[in-house]
């Protein structure tokens, strides 16, 4: 079975995006996900924080202050090692979701 | 790692949460400036950005709650909010803390003097190492002999150390009045095998267990403040005991009484010969096991070591085992640590029961708290964070419940030391240790968890069940409970009538029993009887020639004291207790060793049976003319008659005791008196011997002086007469028979009065849950029942349909509490005599007086209910 759940899905696009774009501020993943699913995937932009912290804490990502280019101090988050191990078992798990999923719809 | 990264955050909290805010405000900015370049004007850049982002409040209690600390300082915030909260509602806090308080109190209580008195009655390192090493033969435990205990001292491994000791009455003189003290005789390795030390002073060690050198004493803190008052120079102090002067060497530590009732310690100095003793059963043989050896291991060995001495000395060990059994089971014996289980039990069922109560009162609350609950959740508040926060709110009630418990079992213990009589403490090793201690504190503690969690864990969960738009809409008018939340509460409080008549009827059960043992010695006319104990030094009354003549001329200057009507010597009083077995051989019949033949020796003077009022069936009584000059003659019961002579008339016929010290003389039966119980417990009757004093007196006797009027107004005049004989013999315990007897009872007395306190408890709490059970559901009733009245619905009906609800409950509760209390009855009736566990009239009437009070709590709300005024009960909705 596969594990998953919203809360799951918000944190492997989160990691996805880290590990596609190397450092970015929160709100730059928010952007990088609208973007990326052609703005059908809006996240509660606010909703992003508690998870972004919780991956801190559980060592998946890590976190500095700089400056972004218009000049404004904004926190950046960087996947780690362990992050990168738990992306790879989370984009699994997900893929066997949509599998599942899809072969229950297309059932006859 | 998670967890050092979150200690981290400990240092450094203020500076993390202002880096939270720095980072959504940094979000929100950058929004507000794409906003801006997108075209849109600042104040409507902003509002945009602020409406994308969501919850800022809500979103920054996330991110704090993924922070240790932060969610720490979380809770600080959590338990100032629920102690608001319970400031808000006063009547609830109060009453809600109180019902907890008394159920923590009780148990508190109990639990202490359990600890003391069962679990560590004496306060020596690793108790449960040291073992009692005794013998055993089909007639249950005997002490050992010294020769056997030298044997197994030498044979075993399994002993680090080994002590003996027997035990002495002696008098006491030169140091305030004369009185008895008890001594345990104990060889210097009995301090090493406690590993007991002293108090003051100093024990005493093994040069001074030789004859001749042992005229040192320590004592014991009872008897050093008793009879020293506590002085700090008693060591080096004289006294004389037996009449020998001893020197004082040391007082042992309050915490370590044993044997419970020893107020000195003499060196046991044994000669060669009484080393060499394998006849005189008389001593108690201690050992501390070595480290790593079982109790089992060393019951295995001693089982060999007894089976090599009994095939070595055949005449004096055959049949003979050797147990090893824990000291501490010795201590306690069999039915102490029942008590307390049956009392702790009773009293942990008054928990629940106030658990019950608590949890109800919180449903009741929950109600009214809806809006509250609504609008916390539609503020933001996560179900795991409302959840949390109710259960903070029933931990500091159970807190504060928690502390007026302590409270409240200091009072309990308090009264309970008060009530317990000094003569009685002394037999109880750990009674004086007893006090709410760190363990007893621990215990108050987690019990106040508990109540707490499991009061208002259902409640709880309840109260989150909430409908959010539905409750908002209805704003705060609505007090309608959840159909779930009154599912609860009935089971709740047919749970409550169900162990209140669980307990009533086993403490009813108790008090019954209890009575009819109190009752059981009426027949002696207790209470007009004066009696006392003397116990006759050796050095004056060696001889039982001396001793004979003592009884009789002191039950004759008894006599002649007006208002005194007989007066009587015995070594044993009916139901007492104290008697002791012996075996006996019957003239002209074969003696078969080990065949059991025994029976109860009591000597008793010749207006014994007059002053007991025991009738002699057949044959005569003891008369002037028995003296220790004539032939020794002796009574016997009527037990004795049926069981060793076959209903025959034993009259006549001449028996002879078997003492393995003494020969004693053949004795002719000459009479048989009636039936008469020396045991309040055990009713199988062992069969009597009665001998004379005049004839084969003992050491100690308790007198029977029969008064016309109030007994203790002859206590002063009699130990005048006494004293006027031999002023240096003490006389102790004055009191009448009807208190001695009594004494015997106290511990069930303790067990009937707690089990009684608790099942008031129960009884009163049962009834205020089906009180607030029934209120709760008329007051939400209250529009069906105006809708019924304007219907035509009469008011005898509503009366009747809110009463037919209660019946439920309390018949469901009755049914479950009946079954409870069968097997609770069975429990007493293993303690008590005379008790039936299922006595038709107590569990009937009990039944038939919880069914009349829960309706009686349910009768207000219900006539509350028909009272209902249908206009205004339509309108307020």
């Amino acid at each position: 079975m596969a594990k998953n759940d919203l809360q799951g899905t918000l944190d492997l696009l989160v990691l996805k995006t880290l590990a596609q774009n190397g450092a970015l501020h929160g709100y730059g993943i928010v952007l990088h996900i609208q973007n990326a699913s052609g703005e059908l995937l809006r996240v509660e932009e606010g909703s992003l924080y508690p998870a972004l912290h919780r991956m801190e804490q559980s060592g998946w990502v890590v976190s500095e202050w700089a400056m972004t280019e218009t000049n404004r101090r904004a926190k950046y988050y960087r996947l780690t090692a362990q992050g990168r191990r738990h992306l790879q078992q989370a984009e699994e798990s997900f893929d066997q979701l949509v599998k599942g999923v899809r072969a229950v719809l297309r059932y006859a | 790692m998670a967890l050092i990264r979150r200690l981290r955050n400990l240092f450094r909290r203020d500076h993390l949460r202002d880096e939270i805010d720095d980072e959504l405000q940094a979000h929100i900015a950058m929004r507000t400036d794409d906003n801006i370049a997108c075209g849109m004007r600042p104040d409507e850049a902003r509002r945009d950005a602020l409406v994308r982002f969501g919850n800022r409040t809500s979103t920054r209690e996330q991110v704090t709650a993924a922070d240790a600390v932060l969610s720490l300082e979380g809770m600080v915030r959590e338990v100032r909010y629920a102690l608001r909260q319970l400031w808000k509602s006063p009547g609830f806090t109060i009453t809600a803390a109180a019902t907890i308080a008394l159920g923590i109190g009780a148990n508190t209580a109990i639990f202490s003097s359990m600890d003391a008195v069962v679990l560590r009655p004496l306060a020596v390192p690793a108790l449960d190492r040291v073992v009692v090493v005794t013998e055993q033969d089909q007639r249950g435990p005997r002490q050992a002999t010294l020769a056997n205990y030298e044997d197994w001292k030498r044979q075993s491994a399994a002993f680090e150390e080994m002590a003996v000791r027997t035990e002495a009455g002696m008098s006491l003189t030169g140091a305030g009045d004369a009185a008895n003290v008890q001594a345990a005789l104990t060889s210097a390795s009995f301090f090493p095998v406690l590993r007991v030390q002293a108090l003051l002073g100093r024990v005493y060690d093994e040069s001074e267990c030789q004859p001749g050198r042992d005229a040192v004493v320590v004592l014991s803190y009872g008897f050093w403040r008793r009879q020293f008052a506590g002085d700090p120079n008693a060591v080096g102090r004289k006294v004389v005991l037996a009449e020998r002067t001893y020197t004082v060497i040391g007082v042992l530590p309050r915490t370590v009484q044993y044997p419970s009732d020893a107020d000195v310690f003499l060196p046991l100095a044994p000669t060669p010969q009484q080393l060499a003793d394998r006849v005189g059963r008389n001593y108690i043989a201690m050992a501390r096991l070595r480290d790593g050896v079982t109790v089992k291991q060393a019951q295995a060995e001693m089982r060999i070591v007894g089976e090599r001495l009994a095939t070595m000395y055949p005449a004096v060990n055959q049949g003979m085992s050797v147990r090893v059994e824990p000291l501490l089971d010795d201590i306690n014996g069999d039915l102490t640590p029942l008590y307390y289980k049956l009392v702790m039990g009773a009293t942990l069922f008054v928990l629940l029961v106030v658990c019950a109560n608590v949890a109800n009162l919180q449903f009741a609350r929950g109600i009214s708290r809806r809006p509250e609950i609504a609008m916390r959740a539609a503020l933001g508040a996560s179900r795991m964070r409302l959840m949390r926060q109710l259960l903070t709110e029933n931990l500091l009630l159970g807190l504060i419940g928690g502390v007026g418990g302590i409270a409240v079992g200091a009072v309990y213990l308090h009264f309970t030391l008060l009530a317990m009589p000094p003569r009685v403490a002394r037999y109880l090793a750990g009674w004086s240790n007893i006090s709410l201690n760190g363990r007893a504190l621990g215990f108050s503690l987690a019990l106040a968890v508990v109540a707490g969690v499991v009061s208002g864990f259902m409640p709880a969960l309840d109260a989150l069940r909430v409908n959010l738009t539905e409750q908002l809409k209805a704003g705060s008018r609505s007090t309608t409970g959840s159909g779930h939340a009154r599912r609860l509460r009935s089971i709740f409080a047919a749970a409550q009538i169900a162990f209140a008549v669980a307990l009533v009827i086993g403490a009813a059960l108790m008090a019954k029993g209890m009575t009819a043992m109190l009752h059981l010695p009426d027949t002696f006319a207790p209470e007009k009887a004066l009696t006392f104990v003397v116990e006759l030094p050796e050095a004056r009354y060696g001889t039982p020639r001396e001793q004979a003549v003592w009884y009789a001329s002191s039950v004759e200057r008894l006599r002649a004291l007006p208002g005194v009507t007989h007066v009587a010597v015995t070594t044993s009083l009916p139901y007492s207790d104290d008697t002791w077995m012996t075996d006996f051989e019957i003239e002209n019949r074969t003696y078969v060793p080990g065949k059991l033949q025994n029976a109860q020796r009591i000597a008793v003077s010749e207006d014994y049976f007059a002053a007991m009022k025991i009738p002699i069936v057949e044959g005569r009584s003891f008369t002037a003319s028995d003296t220790a000059d004539s032939v020794p003659v002796a009574l016997v019961s009527r037990g004795f008659v049926q069981r060793y002579f076959a209903g025959a008339s034993p009259l006549g016929h001449r028996i002879r005791l078997r003492r393995p010290e003494v020969r004693t003389p053949w004795l002719t039966v000459v009479g048989i008196a009636q039936e008469t119980n020396y045991s309040l417990w055990d009713e199988s009757h062992p069969a009597v011997v009665y001998m004379s004093t005049a004839q084969l007196p003992l050491s100690f006797a308790t007198y029977v002086v029969r008064t016309e009027g109030a007994p203790m107004a002859l206590a002063v005049s009699a130990r005048r007469a006494l004293a006027a004989l031999d002023p240096s013999l003490p006389v102790d315990g004055e009191m009448s028979m009807a208190q001695r007897l009594n004494e015997n009872l106290v511990g069930l007395e303790y067990v009937a009065v707690m089990l009684g306190i608790d099942a008031l408890i129960a009884l009163l709490l049962a009834a205020i849950g089906i009180f607030g059970v029934m209120a709760a559901l008329v007051s939400e009733r209250t529009r069906e029942v105006g809708v019924r009245l304007a219907m035509g619905a009469r008011r005898r009906d509503i009366l009747a349909m809110i009463l037919r609800r209660a019946s439920w409950l309390t018949g469901a509760g009755l049914a479950t509490g009946l079954v409870m209390a069968f097997a609770l009855a069975k429990l007493t009736a293993n303690l008590l005599r005379g008790v039936r566990p299922d006595d038709p009239v107590v569990f009937v009437s009990i039944t038939a007086a919880i069914a009349a009070i829960a309706l009686g709590a349910s009768w207000i709300p219900a006539r509350h209910a028909a009272r209902i005024d249908p206009m205004r009960a339509l309108r307020s909705e």
